[in-house]
């Protein structure tokens, strides 16, 4: 009760504000609120007169005005991204309140599908769109955080750890492409968007949706294999000005470190291994003092991250606008990692006429990237760096080198004393006109401009207190680079309705073009540490350098979408893609697909159905391609091999590569056959999907005769499937006056494999292509156990060896170990992957829950060998159950220089996971609170991000590739959401 | 109206569709430099003829190695030196593997056979479009510019067929540019008599048209490729050609031996011998008249860096020589900089040289050090002196027993000594060596004339260098192959590539199974040729490569 008066008073209040405004009109006002089922306002709700040209959106307190020609009987549409659309006729009064019902996957949502949107229920592809919950409230860095195990046949890979966090991988449907890049293209505010994912504020982020199958990215042809990203940024409102903060703050700390061998059992290990004579007199003095270094512990930290955003939007009928400042600041778990974030962005839309609509929408970022992180990776990383060395001099500063003997290894600490600028500065602006053809009922013309700057600047100074800095009298690099890409389409739109045909026809004419200039001088040879960055001419030695690249891509798109009846749906979309990249031979690819639809709930014979409100069932078929050519590729092109006379540079060159006219685009050929329902009241809505992909013309690098003086060409060769399952399912299990339970869970199976590598059917065993299996499988010899006391170890297939040895299986029996015994012992394909989000809602308090696994795979953990301490035990290793005498397992082989004789041993692990990725509790303040306190809207949140994980995996991270990079980090977060 | 209509759409139609043409599509390529821009003018030659200079400079630098461009572990011409009678591999690692135990570790899959191939042919390829590219009568040059330029670049792809038929044995021969329209999948072996008539052609050429010396310190001379050419006969069993290009070599008085001091060091103790390897003396052009081809390299100049190790692997691990709780040797450049020890000499080249024998003394070997450092001065008595360590105490090397692993105490060429002034610990090497010179043509003739019966003329050959080292001379009795190859010991050690010197006298599992103790159970008859890189027979795919014979 308390809300509904709250509301009322609000909307009175909201009248009361706009009246002066449209005082002077001649139309009716009709005015309301729209709100969400449990009563929340909602935003940016698209409200349209039908029938006629007439909108707006609602305000971010839910509220709109719009005038009317028609003094009543108005049919007015509400529609809203995420929930089903809502035609009210206007009864009396001009005072119409609505409630929309949630429906992210719903059949009337209203969906952005590039070029345009589309109502779900006409969609004839594969479209997936992101749970809001997961783009608000959640304190992402990124938007690829918000996409985290949350969707269909979208995974994002976190490759590492870090403060900016953006070390992901976005894959739509698996992996297709070897050489190509396997990334989805994203399409922001319309315009390709080509710079980091960090520099989008995730904040300023309305709807995220995914384009997946070949009918439904075709539409962005030689780029769309790879699925499509279609980020639409927040629009302005009409209705007065609605001014929020939205900010959290919060620490970080380590998930997990590997148990990497320390001090003491580090000097036993060495002993056992090589004898007390490899140990150095600097290693034993620091043995006998118990003086250990633990570098682990000196290279991490507990981090720190903050954000906060100020927004504003509002505007009148004619005019809208968006406008937001943010600041992101993280200070990583690694020594000296820092991420910062400034950006900006303004959206405006004016209607100028009737028929012309000017809009913009312009991002500005500053990204500071600046200070080196500890190193962790490598022969000088800290995880394997030798615990008897000396991290610090006795002045507190990190020593030039740790181990004064072993004059190799510089101190993992040394990039935290680099000096280090590394800016990025990027301008990132929409501008588009929209004309309503006169005369033509349902013709318009869009011109759409895209412009992208970044310019980055990257300064890194090692002075005379780290190593390479000391050998060298200081080392300088610098980078400066700037990226240009244009953006400019020609887009004609006409859509019609006769009867119960309903047309929708697009074209499009586009041209882009991107040139990428670099300069970077690299310079050693300072007199002093004094001015770093900023002596260059003084420099003993410096070496600039000029890159510069130049792309231009031509388009021609058409699609039609037609429906009849709203039952049988149709969409036919071509696309032709010219690149200056691609060979003489092949500049243009074509890109065909067609598509189907049939909405059965909308026959008569279905009408009668009780239980199933919705069903639909899609086919697609087409293809679709990746451009995955550089600039130059084609070419044979010589490279720098200078020599020297004296003290004089003698300029050179060589042929390095060979010239390929025949270079052009990857196409996969995709099937798609979906079915959309909806069931029970709508309490459970869905998607179900299969797929099928057929990857062909696969760029891979062959190996050729060196004797050509080139050992390798990029050629358009080999072959990939990838064929899957799909289910979104949304659910509303319990709906109480006071407390809803919401559930989304998503699954997904996917199976990618070689179907053929040079064409002739043979797999590349050097580069581990093998056909029939998935890209990435892990070939080589299978470990078996150990050689025990009571084996013949005289005569074994692998010859003479000792107890403790590594037993390496004789796959083909013939009694000797050789190449031949090698097979593929991991595919590192997981059986299925899925994401639950469980949303908890009594009264104001809110309680998600979102749990992402990955089950059935398995990967060689790198981290399991012993050959990475080298000879003379240089590095350190993570602690195993070593075979010894007394200790007869077959788990681990023993402490030995030679256990394995030289043969590469991998050790599979299980490395499946469940990890719950978040945890929020929020709490909305209603009524008498933001009555007094003049709030329209007050949240406060705590949220937990990946607190557990369950895993048998040993190693770093089972999600992470590399085993030895910046360990993941737990967040908990406080975080506050208030409008004026 | 329905007029208008039509108007505005044909209006945007052509809008649209206007500036679709191939042509914009068509790349601008202001940073990219192609063989068609570059061989227009001499200028042109020039700089690609720099490029192969560079290419041969790599000989001496760090193989590639994974992903980065160059690895500081393993030089290029390991398989030139390493796992024969005078050197064996001390600090093991990998690739010393291979020649030290050869075995199942000499086998087609050893990556650094893949490197050594790929760029001896990359060199190939690129003297190959030099050559080609010449025939264009655009370009404005004289016959006789033209003909050094092409004497240069045919010198040196005869240079990598050199290689390449010393290590492999037949090798598939290629003359011509490259292209990506045309690559091959069924290359063939070459018959090496094929391949060395080719070389042949080259060298006359090479040793027709390059002058006899030159004002620039990069252009190549008549002498190399006249040595060459003797060598190459050699290997040809042309035993009087060989001794009538070595004798142009010897004779002529551009290519005088270094019989006196000179240079830098020429006022402080030393041996003209020793003079030609002390950083300031290589060149020509700073009185080394005895060097026919010598590689540059310029710290803090481009084009300067070529990630030259040949001190990282010919130096030894003094400093971790542990003395009475101390480790009294640090790094320096009087100690010859820091060394990893991957290579050392056997106990039998160190037993080549008499007392007297310049060649031996300690201005070319490291057998002991310098106590220079107060920090590191070992605790307990001198066992020579029968004092407490002090400063300036001599330090001896254990100059006795065999070769054994990991052995810090056993002394060192000091041909290579090297250290930056910048610092001592840089790894690279930036210092100009010798690749060649006349004293090997003196062997080479030795060579020659004991194979046709000329003992005299061999010793005398031979008594020239032992002569300017101070070595007693020889009597023509005393003249053996075996003598002879522990002449170019004496005289070549580290620098030769010994390996073909062994296999063209059919010596390398002989004396390697008498002289290295750590190779000898394991070399066999096999080891004489390398296996061709599996690499280069997988990619024959239409035409199975043979493989050389037991691998």
């Amino acid at each position: 009760m308390i809300i509904k008066k709250f509301t009322y008073a609000l909307l009175c209040l909201c009248i009361l504000f706009t009246i002066p405004v449209d005082a002077l009109a001649q139309n009716t006002i009709l005015t309301g609120k729209v709100t969400d089922e449990n009563a929340n306002p909602l935003e940016n709700v698209s409200v349209v007169i039908k029938g006629t040209n007439m909108g707006t959106i609602t305000d971010a307190n839910g509220s709109y005005r719009l005038s009317a020609i028609k003094p009543s009987g108005n049919i007015i549409v509400f529609s809203f991204v995420g929930f089903s659309d809502k035609e009210i006729t206007q009864a009396q009064g001009n005072v119409i309140n609505v409630q929309l019902e949630k429906s992210s996957q719903s059949l009337d949502a209203v969906v952005v599908v590039g070029y345009g949107t589309q109502k779900r229920k006409d969609i004839t592809g594969s479209v997936v769109s992101i749970d809001k919950q997961r783009l608000e409230n959640l304190p992402n860095s990124n938007f690829a955080q918000a996409l985290e195990g949350a969707l269909p046949g979208v995974s994002v890979n976190t490759n590492g750890g870090g403060a900016e966090g953006s070390s992901v991988g976005i894959l739509v449907r698996g992996r297709k492409s070897v050489l190509a890049s396997t990334a989805p293209l994203i399409i922001l505010d319309g315009i390709p968007y080509n710079g980091s994912i960090s520099d989008i504020n995730p904040s300023d982020i309305a709807s995220i949706d995914i384009l997946k199958d070949a009918s439904a990215a075709a539409i962005y042809g030689s780029r769309a294999a790879n699925g499509v990203i279609l980020l639409t940024t927040k629009r302005g409102t009409s209705g007065k000005p609605v001014i929020s903060y939205d900010g959290f703050a919060g620490v970080q700390e380590i998930s997990n470190l590997p148990p990497v061998l320390q001090g003491e059992d580090f000097y036993n290990f060495k002993v056992q291994r090589e004898g007390i004579g490899a140990v150095t007199l600097s290693e034993r003095a620091i043995y006998n003092s118990k003086n250990f270094a633990n570098w682990l512990d000196l290279a991490t930290r507990k981090g720190f991250k903050q954000q906060h955003t100020l927004s504003a939007r509002g505007g009148s009928t004619n005019f809208k606008y968006y406008a937001s400042l943010s600041f992101l600041d993280v200070k990583g778990v690694a020594v000296n990692d820092k991420y910062q974030r400034y950006s900006s962005r303004i959206n405006l839309e004016a209607n100028l006429t009737p028929w012309l609509t000017y809009g913009t929408n312009t991002q500005l970022s500053y990204n500071d990237r600046s200070g080196l992180p500890a190193t962790f990776d490598g022969l000088y990383g800290a995880y394997t760096f030798n615990p008897l060395t000396t991290p610090f001099d006795s002045l507190g500063n990190p020593t030039i080198y740790p181990w004064p003997e072993d004059k190799f290894f510089a101190n993992p600490l040394a990039p935290t004393l680099a000096k280090s600028i590394d800016n990025t500065y990027k301008v990132f602006t929409t501008n588009y006109l929209q004309i309503k053809v006169p005369f033509v009922s349902g013709l318009s013309y869009r011109l759409n401009t895209g412009m992208d700057y970044q310019g980055r600047n990257i300064n890194t100074y090692y002075g005379r207190n780290t190593r390479s800095g000391s050998q060298n009298n200081g080392t300088l690099s610098q980078t400066n680079s700037i990226v240009r890409n244009y953006t400019l389409e020609n887009i004609l739109n006409y859509d019609r309705t006769f009867n119960k045909h309903t047309f929708g026809l697009t074209a499009l004419y586009g041209y882009e073009y991107r040139n990428t200039t670099s300069n970077t001088l690299s310079a050693e040879g300072f007199p002093s540490d004094i001015l770093t960055f900023y002596q260059a001419n003084v420099a003993a030695f410096a070496v600039p350098r000029t890159s510069f690249e130049k792309e231009t891509l031509i388009s021609q798109m058409a699609r039609l979408n037609y429906n009849y009846d709203s039952r049988y749906l149709l969409t036919l979309t071509a696309r032709r893609d010219g690149y200056s990249g691609f060979g003489d031979n092949h500049k243009f690819g074509f890109f065909p697909v067609i598509a189907v639809g049939w909405n059965i709930t909308n026959e008569n014979f279905f009408s009668q159905n009780k239980i199933i409100d919705n069903l639909k069932l899609r086919l697609s078929y087409g293809s679709v391609g990746n451009q995955a050519i550089t600039p130059y590729q084609t070419l044979a092109r010589l490279s720098t091999r200078s020599y020297v006379e004296g003290n004089q540079t003698a300029a050179g060159y060589i042929p390095t590569t060979l010239d390929n006219p025949d270079l052009r685009w990857e196409t996969s050929t995709q099937g798609n056959i979906g079915i959309d329902f909806s069931i029970l009241k709508n309490k459970i809505f869905g998607t179900i999907d299969y797929y099928d992909v057929k990857t062909h013309d696969l760029l891979l690098t062959r190996k050729i005769s060196p004797v050509q003086g080139i050992p390798e060409v990029t050629q358009n060769i080999g072959k990939t499937t990838n064929h899957g399952f799909e289910l979104g399912v949304n659910s509303v299990n319990l709906k109480t006056k006071d407390f809803t339970w919401t559930t989304n869970a998503n699954f997904t199976i996917n199976r990618n494999k070689w179907a053929d590598v040079y064409g002739d059917g043979k797999d590349d065993t050097l580069s581990r292509y093998f056909i029939g299996y998935p890209i990435g499988s892990d070939f080589g010899y299978v470990f078996n156990g150990i050689y025990q006391l009571n084996d013949d170890t005289v005569n074994t297939p692998q010859g003479k060896v000792s107890p403790g040895f590594a037993k390496i299986r004789d796959l083909n029996g013939d009694g000797i170990i050789n190449q031949y015994d090698r097979t593929i012992y991991s595919t590192g394909q997981p059986d299925f992957t899925w994401g639950l989000g469980n949303t908890f809602r009594y009264k104001n308090i809110n309680l998600y829950v979102f749990v992402h696994g990955v089950q059935g795979r398995t990967d060689p953990n790198s981290l399991m060998s012993d050959n990475n301490v080298g000879d003379g035990v240089r590095n350190t290793t993570i602690v195993k159950n070593w075979w010894t005498p007394t200790n007869p397992t077959n788990d681990f082989y023993a402490n030995v220089k030679s256990a394995t004789k030289g043969l590469p041993v991998s050790f599979v692990q299980n490395s499946s996971f469940v990890r719950v990725k978040d945890i929020l509790l929020s709490y909305d303040f209603s009524g008498r609170f933001l009555e007094s306190s003049k709030l329209s809207r007050m949240k406060v949140y705590l949220e937990a991000r990946n607190p557990f994980t369950f895993t048998k995996w040993t190693g770093l991270d089972p999600e992470f590739t590399s085993q030895s990079v910046i360990p993941l980090q737990k967040e908990f977060v406080v975080g506050l959401n208030i409008s004026f | 109206m329905k007029i208008l209509n039509k108007l505005i759409l044909a209006f945007l139609t052509t809008l649209m569709f206007a500036a679709c043409s191939k042509d914009r599509l068509k790349e601008e390529t202001p940073s990219v430099l192609t063989a068609d821009l570059l061989f227009q003018n001499r200028d042109g030659f020039e700089l690609a003829l720099n490029g192969l200079h560079d290419e041969v400079r790599r000989y001496r630098s760090g193989q590639p190695f994974n992903n980065s461009p160059t690895s500081t572990n393993f030089i290029m011409n390991m398989q030139a030196v390493a796992g024969v009678d005078n050197v064996f591999g001390n600090y093991r690692d990998g690739l010393m593997d291979v020649f030290n135990l050869y075995g199942t570790f000499n086998n087609p899959s050893v990556p650094h056979y893949r490197h050594v191939f790929t760029w001896l042919y990359e060199t190939i390829n690129a003297a190959n479009t030099l050559i080609g590219r010449s025939t264009n009568a655009d370009i404005n040059w004289t016959e006789t510019e033209k003909n050094r330029i092409l004497g240069e670049a045919r010198c040196i792809r005869a240079w990598c067929y050199r290689h390449l038929t010393n290590l492999w044995g037949d090798v598939p021969l290629t003359l011509t540019e490259s292209s990506g329209t045309n690559i091959r999948t069924d290359w063939e072996r070459t018959p090496i008599a094929e391949v060395r008539k080719a070389m042949e052609e080259d060298l006359l050429f090479a040793s027709q048209n390059l002058p006899d010396a030159s004002s620039s310190d990069i252009r190549l001379i008549k002498g190399a490729a006249q040595h060459y050419l003797a060598e190459l006969y050699l290997a040809m069993g042309q035993y009087d050609k060989a001794k009538i290009e070595a004798t142009k070599v010897i004779s002529n008085t551009a290519y005088k031996l270094v019989t006196a001091r000179y240079g830098i060091n020429r006022n402080n103790a030393g041996t003209p011998f020793g003079d030609m390897f002390i950083e300031g003396n290589s060149k020509r052009s700073q009185g080394n008249t005895e060097a026919l081809w010598v590689i540059q390299n310029e710290q803090l100049v481009i084009g300067g860096e070529a990630n030259n190790i040949m001190r990282r692997m010919w130096v030894n691990r003094y400093w971790s020589i542990i003395v009475g709780g101390k480790n009294p040797i640090q790094i320096s450049a009087e100690n010859g900089g820091r060394g990893i020890g991957r290579l050392s000499p056997t106990r039998h080249a160190l037993s080549l040289f008499a007392a007297n024998d310049e060649r031996g003394s300690a201005f070319l070997w490291r057998y002991y050090y310098i106590l220079r450092d107060g920090g590191f001065i070992p605790s307990g008595n001198n066992n020579r002196t029968g004092t407490p360590y002090k400063l300036g105490d001599t330090l001896f090397l254990d100059n006795t027993g065999i070769e054994k692993l990991n052995n810090p105490n056993w002394p060192s060429t000091r041909k290579w000594d090297y250290a930056s002034p910048v610092d001592v610990l840089i790894d690279p090497q930036y210092s100009d060596q010798v690749l060649l010179r006349t004293a090997e043509s003196y062997l080479v003739l030795a060579e020659a004339n004991f194979r046709l019966g000329d003992l005299a003329g061999a010793a005398v050959a031979i008594n020239a260098l032992r002569s300017r080292a101070k070595a007693t001379p020889v009597t023509a009795s005393q003249i053996t192959i075996d003598f002879i190859l522990d002449e170019r010991s004496r005289e070549l050690f580290s620098e030769e590539d010994r390996r073909y010197v062994l296999v063209r006298t059919n010596k390398l599992v002989d004396r390697v199974k008498l002289y290295n103790k750590i190779s000898a159970n394991t070399i066999t008859l096999r080891d004489t040729l390398l296996p061709i890189p599996q690499d280069v027979i997988d990619a024959n795919l239409t035409s199975r490569m043979r493989q050389n014979p037991g691998y």
